[in-house]
Formats: C-alpha cells, sequence, structure tokens
C-alpha cells in the first residue's frame, strides 16, 4: 500500500474544552458545543468567518439523535459554510482530527474546525453499542466495553499478585494526575496506601474488572482549529503545534477472532510500529516526552503501553513499578488524568491530542510536565480494536517522512 | 440529628413509605441493610415484598439482608441528594455495597420517588443566622463610595446587637451596638428574620410599629440594594431547569443475504456450517461471504462442532441490561470464546454459559451447545453452552 507523504505541513492553532462532568443540565447540546467552540475561537484569536469547513462528531446512537451536526450548527457555526460529520464510535474524536488533518494537508481548506462532543447523560451507551453490534448474530451477546479477558491474561503472564497491583498502581496514578486537572471529571483523592483496599473491595464488574479500573461517562466538547504553515506563517496568538504524522488501523469482523487459540498482532502494536519505522523513531520510549493514551480501562491501558511502546516481557510493568510513567517521570502518561478520568465518548480521543497539544505549548496549567514538552504521542480506541496514532511536535525540524 | 446538605439520615428512612411506590414493586422481593456510619447516623432495614414497604431501625448486626449498604452519614445524604455522584462514592469506597450495585441502581429510582431535602421553615431561622450571612451578600460594586453604619437592635430568642459597618467598599460585622451609627433599628429578632425571609413585609412591620427607626430613615431604607437577597438554606430559588424524556421503541428487521442465511439455516436444524477461505483455509463462523484476511470470495461450507474448547471466557457481575429485551440479567452470568471442533484456531464464537456451571468454567474445557426447543433459524435458538463432563477432560 502507497503512502504519500503530507502535501503541506499542518498546525493546531486553537484548543476549546468545556468541563466535563457526569451531566450538564444548564446546557444543551448545542450550547454545550458553542462552549468548546467559542474557547477554540478564543484560544486561536480567530473568528468563526476565519474557518473555512468544519468537521463534526459524536456517536449519534448514544443519544439516539439523528444527525445532530444540524441541530448543533446553532453552536458549530457551520451554517453555510462546508461541514463533514464524522461517527466511528470510541475512535470518533481520533478520526475527527485526523480529517482535519487531511484536509488541510489535501489543500482543499485551509482552516479547519473540528469538534467532538458527547452528551452520554441523555441517552443510553448500552444501547446504542448493541445497535452497532451485528445484527445478525452478535447482537444478543453484546453488552459494551466491558471485559475481564486483558485482565485474566496480565494475571497469567505475570502472576496475580504483580498483575493486580500494576492495575492498581496505574488507576490511582491516573487520578492523582486527575486531581491535578480542573476540568476532569472524576477526581476521587486516591492514595496509595488505598491499593489493597480497592483491589479486595472494589465491586467486580467483569472477572477482574472492578468498578475502579473502568473509565467513566462524561458530557463533555472539545473544539480544535487546524490551519496550514502558509497561514502560520502569516502569524498566531499561541505557538502552533505541528501535526507530523497519524495512523489509523482497522481490524475488521469479529472480536472472538481475537481469542481464538492464538492471537494476532494487536492493533495497537502494528500502528505504532508502522507509524514509528516510517518516521524513523528507533525508540519512542526516548523519543516521546508525553504520551496521552486512550484508556478505557487501568488494565486495558497496562496491556497497551507494551504494545504502543513496542516493549517486550515485563518492560512496561518494571516502567510502571519504578514511576517511569508519572507526571515527572521519563516518560508521563496522561498529566490529564486520561479517559478513565472523563470520557465524553464523540470528544474523547480529541482530548487525548489537544491535551498533548496544550503540554506541548506549556498550556496545560496544574496539570503541565515540568520538564520541556518537545515530542508527544496521542492515541484513540475504537470497536474491534481500531487503533488510532497521532504524532505532534514543537518544531517544524523533523527528518522528512519515509513512506516507501 | 447531625445535619447533612440541609437534612438527616433518618429524614430520608421516615419519608421512604411515602415515597414508595407500590405499583413499581409487585415483582420485588428483597430485604436492604443500610449502615450509616458516624454522626447522624444509624443501621436500617427496607423490606420489600410483592408491594409491600417495612423499614425498620436495626441495633446491632443487620441480618436477613440480600444486599447492605454501608457508607458514612455524609455520604449516604449526598448521594441520596444526588449532590455525590453514586459511582464516585462507590469507585472511591466511599459507599460499600455488599452484593450487586448495579441492580440496586436500576431497582432504588423505579421503586421510589426521589428524596428531597426539606425547605427549612422560615420560622426555624433566626436573626442570629441571617445577620451570619451579612458579608457574603454583600454586593461591593452597588456600595462604592458609601460609608455607614447601621446598627441592629433585635430582641428575644436569636437575637443580640450588631453593627454592620459598610465603608470603602468592604463590609463588617461587629457584635455589639456602635457609636455613633448612620442608623438604628430596634425591633424583635422574629421580626427582623421574618421580614429577612418574606414572611412580614417590612413597610407594614414599620407603620404598625413593629420597627423602630433611629438616625438617617432614608440610609435604612437603601441598605437591601447593598447586599444580596437572603436566602433561606434548602430553599430552591434557583432557575429551573427542564429535561425533557423520551422512550423510544423501535421494531426492525434486518435482511441475513444467502451466506448467513445458510448459517441460520444450519442452526435451524442444530448445526453449526463455516466456510472455508480457498486461499488461507481459516473456516470462518459465522460465515462471511468474503475472507477479509485475504480478500477473496469464499463458497465451500463446511460443518464444525457441535462441541469445542473454550479458549477465554468473562464472568459478568454487573448486572447489565440484556441487550434483547432491556430486563436486568441475573448476576454472575458468563460469556465464553469457544472453538468448535474442526475449526481453525483463531475461529472463536462467543457464547453463553450456563449458570450453572460457572464455578467449573475452566480455560480448555470441553463444551456442548444447548438449544431452544423449537428451532426457527434465529440467534435465539442456540441459548448458549453446557460443560460436558462426560468425556472427564476438565
Amino acid at each position: 500500500m502507497k503512502m504519500h507523504a503530507k502535501n503541506r505541513n499542518v498546525a493546531i492553532i486553537g484548543i476549546g474544552q468545556t468541563s466535563l462532568s457526569s451531566h450538564k443540565e444548564d446546557q444543551n447540546q448545542a450550547e454545550m458545543v458553542h462552549e468548546a467552540v467559542r474557547n477554540a475561537l478564543a484560544d486561536a484569536g480567530l473568528k468563526i468567518g476565519d474557518i473555512d469547513c468544519i468537521v463534526h462528531g459524536n456517536m449519534e446512537l448514544f443519544e439516539m439523535q439523528f444527525a445532530p451536526d444540524l441541530w448543533h450548527s446553532l453552536g458549530t457555526g457551520a451554517y453555510g459554510k462546508d461541514e463533514y460529520r464524522i461517527t466511528t464510535g470510541g475512535t470518533t474524536g481520533a478520526t475527527l482530527v485526523c480529517a482535519a488533518d487531511n484536509l488541510v494537508a489535501s489543500g482543499l481548506y485551509d482552516t479547519v474546525l473540528a469538534i467532538g462532543m458527547e452528551k452520554l447523560q441523555e441517552g443510553n451507551t448500552t444501547g446504542g453499542i448493541t445497535n452497532m453490534a451485528d445484527p445478525l448474530w452478535f447482537r444478543n451477546l453484546q453488552t459494551g466495553a466491558l471485559t475481564g479477558t486483558t485482565a485474566q491474561e496480565i494475571i497469567d503472564e505475570f502472576g496475580e499478585e504483580r498483575a493486580k497491583r500494576a492495575a492498581m498502581r496505574y488507576r490511582i496514578m491516573m487520578d492523582k494526575h486527575a486531581m491535578l486537572n480542573q476540568r476532569a471529571h472524576r477526581r476521587l483523592g486516591l492514595e496509595y496506601s488505598q491499593m489493597e483496599d480497592l483491589m479486595a473491595n472494589s465491586p467486580p464488574l467483569v472477572g477482574e474488572l472492578r468498578l475502579i479500573h473502568m473509565c467513566s461517562q462524561s458530557d463533555g466538547a472539545c473544539a480544535m482549529i487546524f490551519t496550514s504553515e502558509e497561514k502560520v506563517k502569516q502569524g498566531t496568538k499561541n505557538p502552533p503545534v505541528w501535526m507530523r504524522d497519524h495512523i489509523q488501523v482497522h481490524r475488521e469482523e469479529t472480536i472472538p477472532n481475537l481469542f481464538g487459540f492464538n492471537k494476532p498482532e494487536v492493533t495497537h502494536h502494528l500502528a505504532a510500529r508502522k507509524l514509528f519505522a516510517r518516521n524513523g523513531i528507533q525508540d519512542p520510549v526516548a523519543y516521546f516526552d508525553v504520551f496521552e493514551m486512550y484508556d478505557p480501562s487501568a488494565w486495558w491501558a497496562v496491556d497497551w503501553l507494551r504494545e504502543f511502546f513496542l516493549l517486550t516481557g515485563d518492560e512496561h510493568l518494571r516502567m510502571l513499578e519504578a514511576g517511569d510513567f508519572d507526571m515527572d517521570g521519563r516518560i508521563p502518561i496522561n498529566p490529564s488524568g486520561g479517559v478513565i478520568a472523563s470520557n465524553p465518548i464523540g470528544a474523547t480521543a480529541m482530548l487525548r491530542l489537544a491535551e498533548a497539544a496544550l503540554q506541548i505549548r506549556g498550556d496545560a496549567g496544574g496539570h503541565q510536565i515540568k520538564k520541556e514538552v518537545r515530542h508527544a504521542l496521542a492515541s484513540g480506541f475504537g470497536g474491534t480494536f481500531w487503533s488510532v496514532l497521532m504524532i505532534l511536535e514543537k518544531e517544524l525540524n523533523w527528518q522528512e517522512v519515509n513512506h516507501d | 440529628m447531625t445535619e447533612y446538605f440541609g437534612t438527616t439520615v433518618a429524614d430520608i428512612f421516615a419519608t421512604m413509605p411515602k415515597r414508595f411506590k407500590p405499583e413499581e414493586a409487585k415483582e420485588v422481593d428483597i430485604a436492604i441493610g443500610y449502615e450509616a456510619t458516624g454522626e447522624g447516623g444509624g443501621k436500617w432495614k427496607a423490606t420489600i415484598k410483592h408491594g409491600t414497604l417495612k423499614v425498620e431501625t436495626v441495633e446491632g448486626e443487620l441480618t436477613g439482608c440480600k444486599t447492605t449498604i454501608h457508607t458514612d452519614a455524609e455520604t449516604f445524604v449526598g448521594v441520596t441528594l444526588g449532590k455525590i455522584a453514586a459511582l464516585d462514592a462507590l469507585s472511591s469506597q466511599k459507599l460499600r455495597v455488599a452484593g450487586d450495585p448495579k441492580f440496586l441502581m436500576l431497582l432504588l429510582p423505579k421503586i421510589f420517588t426521589p428524596y428531597a431535602a426539606p425547605a427549612k421553615k422560615p420560622d426555624a431561622v433566626t436573626a442570629r443566622d441571617i445577620i451570619a450571612t451579612i458579608a457574603e451578600r454583600f454586593r461591593p460594586e452597588k456600595a462604592e463610595g458609601v460609608a455607614m453604619t447601621i446598627g441592629y437592635d433585635l430582641a428575644g430568642e436569636g437575637g443580640g446587637k450588631w453593627t454592620i459597618v459598610i465603608r470603602e467598599g468592604k463590609c463588617a460585622v461587629r457584635e455589639g451596638l456602635a457609636d455613633p451609627l448612620t442608623v438604628k433599628m430596634t425591633m424583635e429578632a422574629k421580626t427582623y428574620a421574618g421580614m429577612m425571609v418574606g414572611t412580614i413585609e417590612a413597610v407594614t412591620a414599620f407603620t404598625s410599629g413593629q420597627v423602630k427607626i433611629e438616625g438617617d430613615m432614608a440610609a435604612a431604607g437603601a441598605t437591601a440594594k447593598y447586599f444580596l437577597k437572603y436566602v433561606v438554606p434548602g430553599a430552591t430559588e434557583a432557575e429551573e431547569l427542564i429535561s425533557l424524556r423520551v422512550i423510544n421503541s423501535i421494531e426492525q428487521r434486518f435482511a441475513t443475504g444467502p451466506v448467513m442465511g445458510r448459517w441460520f439455516a444450519g442452526i435451524r436444524e442444530k448445526k453449526f456450517l463455516a466456510n472455508r477461505c480457498p486461499k488461507c483455509g481459516r473456516t470462518q463462523i459465522p460465515p462471511r461471504e468474503i475472507c477479509a484476511w485475504c480478500r477473496v470470495r469464499v463458497h465451500e461450507f463446511v460443518e464444525v462442532g457441535p462441541k469445542g474448547v473454550v479458549t477465554h471466557f468473562d464472568i459478568v457481575y454487573f448486572a447489565s441490561p440484556d441487550p434483547l429485551t432491556g430486563a436486568v440479567r441475573d448476576t454472575p452470568y458468563a460469556t465464553a470464546y469457544v472453538v468448535f471442533d474442526g475449526a481453525t484456531e483463531r475461529e472463536a464464537i462467543t457464547l453463553d454459559l450456563k449458570q450453572e456451571d460457572i464455578p467449573r468454567l475452566k480455560e480448555g474445557a470441553r463444551v456442548r451447545p444447548v438449544w431452544a426447543e423449537v428451532t426457527t433459524g434465529s440467534y435465539r435458538d442456540l441459548i448458549g453452552v453446557e460443560l460436558d463432563e462426560e468425556e472427564g477432560s476438565i
């Protein structure tokens, strides 16, 4: 498959978020979107007239609201503009970003506004996921994103005690990060001294996946503005953050194909392997300064760190145990608190990129990493293990991408 | 009784019978135990049986309860009022449930109308309570350039003598009466409280001689605008936020096509018909027109199973709704990944496992299908799998 290098460079020049909470009864959907859009325009120092195209996304089945982009146009500012709509499950926010990146890189538009949103309290997520499942055979077995199989695999590989402690250490680390992020939805104030108690007593959901391990269901929106290198040269209000490259890897067909007698290469690993190879990144842990990872549960997070960083054996556990993923560690993971803290689905994956970009700008506020952030990685995740991986850069000085 | 968020744990239980919806609880048979620790806490037991409710306080151990809830009094009130998210309290272990928390979260809103904290009766508010809020209600932007001292001499229960000093955009409250005062107001403490909560009209009170004003009358009339209106704690003065409730119910119909049609025709005959990729040889279950790995058409059908091996499984403790009916499922239930005999190694299929077999379920266990009494060519024909122990392989 032939991949072409970018036609022109693309930068993020505006970022807007709403607060993230379990319910937002003081705003309807369009008003919530408007808050994020207004914040992004203010951040970029632009007016809606400066936007050439809008990319809008959420999981409409979750709110059971057909063509929400039409209702939301009061908040998006899309009236009379070109608009694309994207709805790809958990990856929606990341697919929105990839689309905006491609729309600007292609030269079709100079400045594109991407908007991801979800008001999970207004619908029924499990109902929505059920309606996305294969209606011919697998519908009766679908109950959403809860699974204990990864927990069991980690326990089988590393022993019960070490595995359980690793998942709980990750979970408490995420909460400590979320406590620093004023916008985060769930900020529980957990301490490492609670580890044993939580491991034993948190209500079990599926197998060893317990309530404490799982992500939240949140309301919230995120908006980001992308523009071309030419436009950036005319001046920007805040420093630009460059979209170096992104990759999307799908897995076709059915989830049970992952659970036979042997496992195919995990999509995260395939995405990371291809993306790093074509960008000449030999050692991702050394290269990146931060990774905002789509972590739906603490168990998945622990497992996926190994896949994304192309680690082997127990390297990822040793790094976790040594504090390498902490705020002040070698490669901090999710200074924002991640998906476990806040999960407005259509915005969730976009928030990973937004938070990574804020780290590069030094504008993350209470959860800003102390050391300079020059290279950032962000990921998105969705149904049947759809994986999206994105690289952000502070400087426009990377080696030409090798797409052979 | 200690109050949290303007109410008590005891009041929540006292109002339970009033909030109970017997119609919704006809099928319910459960005893729920509650333990709220700390000041204002205690133990309660609610027994719900076929549309009846009995609430009792419990001394000593909570016994005979299917589910018990353990938390501190403040968290209990906070969660009941929705001031604290139940999932957050559960996650942080401030609230613990012995039994299935999700079941309770679905059941309780169905059989009880929500609890609302009682609005504090205006006559329960004292003058002292109101004076204590003066500084936080002060509006500096309205009092620019104003310099005055206002004395209150309030007699009777909850009364006292206070001086309010407004100067340079700041407001301070002091005990006792300063000298000199711009204006001094003398009245019964309960008259002052009544005026502030709106049960006594100020003009009437003054006209009828209940309020005595000495000094600058105009200043006395102007003071109201320097302060936000006093709001009784627990009273709802907030803007009304209306949410619309909609329940959608739709009937759908999906064409299966010729390939999945063969699978369902096989299911009707209690057979598993996979199709084999001509290139990689895998046996697709359920069968699909294309092998997405090789991107070629797949024509050949092969029968696999009916017995197979469990490769992975999930035991679900969380009472998620049945995706077909919306009913709450009985927990725990298990879904097993099964590779049928004769199928290739990655062609697992997810199936429900018979509930009684869960304690004996292991990876590598042999299973056999459990069929519906009447098979019609639908996914409902295959109820799931059960352990196949006759072979003695587990």
